[in-house]
């Protein structure tokens, strides 16, 4: 069967103009937009635009106006000559960003969501796929990844892990940290700060590894052999803390039964059971050195292992390290969903919701041919899920799904 | 003003360079006999640096010792070696080091705050039976601690709060280290060659002579100063046609590749255009990293690349020919092999070899 057209590229164009002909006076500038490298996906193409700069807030909405990308960015970097190419635009200095992608989670409702068709073999299954084709060997596969609530909520949840770390940890002042959400699966984290602008490459390595509790060592949370004087560390900051108040939760809140099921070294499970209250009441009063005695140095670093992942924020590591990085432009349309990156403020991440909040098309319906989509809930409604139909639906829907090249327009 | 006793252990501070100014001495002052000893000591700072790595403090003498630093410097730079500028940038920071960490916290704080920018408070928190005398903001932190490897300088494994990380005075005093050894590579790589007159030249080509007759034990070995690609072992030739390709290497083959060329004495700045130029890495990064593998950073172990098993296991080892099979490392295939061919290359080259190792 030829390509019939899926996702009306055409259509969908036109309705990001209709968009960007009033909606792009809501496009902010980024801080100081001279020193800022701009780029730009238009529909169809496959090449990105890059090293466009704009002299005024004024000349970058008359760009989208004229050109209605599809996709839309800008850098986190400064530079001397935006314009010029890569090895000559002279470097300044960088905001520290961070990419939270749901995508990149493990999560159940991938499994209602997420298919994967193997190309060798055209073998399918639901999720993420696996290593191999359990059909023929293979390791190539076409992806179907949609999104929902719960995906979402676990994209912000992550948020907000990384922004206590930044504010509690790093010291960073809300006010120099912004969090837009995505337009897609997941949150962006800028920090604009004269503290973070000149790290290096090497310096953001070790912020990220900060933040994904990456290369901690018990020896070094207090969890010595060494009986070590000082107090509790349940309301240190940072990991120490961290670290300490997870363990301390998790041999309060498990059962016996649970905690067989971590699999620990004999003597560590039955300790954990036996002397349970003896723990609780060393971890409130002492130093965590005093537990080392009831838990094996293997069952300590499944123990921290498991604290950590609880306690931290899974952003991705290549986003943050990179200097050169592009980044979607608050408040212009994601060519992949047809919705709004949008700035979310600090204190109304813990309302906000995407999928009432960050749609753009909200008025007419269209009427669509539908491939294959599963359901979606989009401002409170929820639609499908759909397979080989027609349907006339709400606009939003139908830019969805035409923006995830699901649909086609029936005219 | 600066004490002549406090500059001359710290030379390298604006106080002490402003010191030696007012002073006003000439070139030609420095050949007069009177300064004789100022020579003698600078040679000795470099010697030391070749030798040791660490220079030694004499502080019996404060103004040969004061005044032989900017001398010492001079000397490095006319010399013109690329790894010695390092290597005695960091000669003079241990040196230097062993100094601060004996300091009281008051000014160890001052030196960092004024000499080097850092926002630093001082505290008194005994912790983990440590005993932390200093909070310093994680951007200067970072820019110190970020290329080592050892895990207690991981963030993650440091006490940090609202921004600050917890330091006792002798991890300040370490990472004091590294803003001179970044002062000191500084000063000496940035100025001009120069070619010095009179007893200065002849120190300078006496140091150069002593440097060839150490450079081999230093950089390379008992191996020929020469880069001899024909003689790389079969895995080494694949990932180095593999990068050159422009192939994407696995961490294993990036590591055997850079550690197996700068044992086999290739430059620090040959390797890393190579990498800069057929793969996109940014060339800051990737300098830090070679110069980690090289010893010049972090821990200062010099890394000799992995064994032919651990080569087999992570599979880097390609296609081995017949002489691997007597042979455990790839630095011994190379060895072999250099010897093979100058051996072939008929009696004057081949007398040479003798020589080369008879130098080690
Ligand atoms: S045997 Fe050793 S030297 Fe030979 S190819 Fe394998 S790893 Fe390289
Ligand atoms: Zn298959
Ligand atoms: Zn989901």
């Amino acid at each position: 069967m030829a390509e019939q057209d899926w996702g009306s590229e055409q259509y969908v164009l036109e309705h990001f103009g209709g968009f960007y002909s009033t909606g792009a006076q809501h496009v902010e500038a980024p801080t100081e937009i001279k020193q800022r490298e701009f780029g730009f996906l238009s529909f169809g193409g496959r090449t990105m635009f890059r090293h466009i700069g704009f002299e005024d807030t004024e000349e970058l909405r008359r760009y989208l106006r004229n050109y209605s990308p599809a996709h839309s960015y800008f850098s986190a970097a400064y530079y001397q000559e935006p314009r010029a190419p890569m090895a000559e635009k002279g470097w300044i200095g960088a905001d520290l960003v961070f990419d939270i992608d749901a995508d990149h989670f493990d999560l159940p409702c991938q499994k209602t969501h997420d298919r994967w068709t193997c190309k060798t073999c055209g073998e399918a299954g639901k999720g993420h796929p696996p290593e191999r084709c359990p059909g023929c060997g293979k390791a190539t596969f076409a992806e179907e990844n949609w999104l929902c609530e719960s995906c979402l909520d676990a994209a912000k949840y992550e948020a907000q892990k990384l922004l206590d770390m930044l504010i509690q940890d790093f010291g960073f002042q809300p006010s120099e940290l912004s969090v837009n959400f995505s337009g897609n699966r997941g949150y962006h984290v800028h920090v604009r700060s004269p503290l973070a602008k000149d790290l290096d490459q090497l310096a953001r390595r070790e912020v990220v590894d900060y933040i994904l509790g990456i290369g901690i060592e018990a020896e070094y949370q207090g969890l010595t052999s060494r009986q070590v004087g000082g107090g509790s560390m349940l309301g240190r900051g940072g990991w120490r803390g961290r670290t300490i108040r997870a363990l301390y939760d998790f041999v309060g809140k498990s059962t016996p039964e649970e905690i067989k099921a971590l699999k620990l070294g004999r003597n560590t499970t039955r300790d954990l059971i036996e002397e349970k209250d003896e723990i609780l009441s060393s971890l409130m009063n002492q130093h965590p050195s005093r537990i080392v005695r009831y838990i094996d140095k293997k069952s300590m670093e499944k123990l921290l292992d498991a604290a950590v992942d609880e306690q931290a924020s899974a952003i991705d590591t290549v986003v943050t390290t990179d200097l050169r990085r592009l980044i979607r432009l608050p408040n212009t349309l994601h060519g992949k969903t047809g919705w709004l990156t949008q700035n979310v403020p600090i204190e109304d991440l813990p309302d906000y919701d995407p999928l009432t909040m960050a749609v753009a098309f909200n008025e007419g319906t269209e009427k669509v041919y539908i491939k294959r989509a599963p359901e979606i809930n989009l401002q409170g409604e929820v639609y499908g899920p759909f397979e080989e139909e027609t349907r006339e639906l709400p606009l939003a829907v139908a830019m969805f799904l035409l923006c995830r090249k699901s649909a086609r327009v029936v005219r | 003003m600066i004490s002549e006793r406090e500059a001359a252990k710290y030379p390298f501070l604006n106080d002490a360079v402003t010191l030696v100014e007012t002073l006003g001495l000439t070139l030609e002052d420095l050949m007069d006999p009177g300064h004789t000893k100022v020579l003698d000591r600078a040679e000795r700072r470099v010697a030391q640096a070749i030798i040791n790595g660490e220079a030694t403090s004499e502080l019996g003498d404060t103004i040969t010792e004061l005044l032989s630093f900017p001398v010492g410097n001079m000397f490095i730079t006319a010399m013109g070696e690329q790894f010695l500028f390092r290597r005695y940038a960091l000669s003079e920071a241990v040196r230097a080091q062993g100094l601060l960490k004996d300091e009281t916290e008051e000014r160890l704080a001052k030196i960092a705050r004024l000499e080097f920018g850092w926002t630093l408070r001082l505290v008194d928190e005994s912790l983990d039976g440590r005993l932390y005398r200093f909070e310093l903001l994680f951007k200067d932190y970072l820019r110190n601690a970020a290329g080592f490897r050892e895990p207690e300088w991981k963030i993650v494994n440091r006490l940090m709060r609202e921004g600050y990380v917890l330091l006792t005075r002798r991890e300040a005093s370490r990472l004091l280290q590294e803003e001179i050894q970044r002062r000191i590579a500084d000063l000496v790589s940035r100025r001009r060659q120069i070619s010095l007159p009179g007893p200065l030249g002849a120190k300078v080509e006496s140091l150069k002579k002593f440097f060839d007759e150490n450079r081999s034990r230093l950089t390379g070995e008992d191996l020929p100063s020469e880069l001899m690609t024909e003689a790389f072992p079969p895995c080494i030739r694949h990932a180095f046609e593999g990068l050159m390709a422009g192939k994407r290497l696995s961490h294993m083959e990036r590591f055997g590749l850079t550690s197996f060329l700068i044992n086999v004495g290739m430059d620090i700045d040959e390797i890393v255009n190579l990498f800069v130029s057929v793969t996109d890495f940014d060339e800051q990064f990737t300098r830090y990293q070679i110069e980690h593998i090289a010893g010049l950073r972090g821990s200062r172990t010099k890394y000799t690349p992995p064994t032919c098993s651990t080569f087999k296991t992570h599979s880097v080892c390609y296609n081995p020919e017949r002489l691997c099979q007597h042979i455990k490392h790839p630095l011994s295939y190379y060895r072999i092999k250099v010897r093979d061919i100058q051996r072939e290359q008929g009696p004057e080259s081949g007398d040479e070899a003798p020589n080369t190792q008879a130098a080690k």
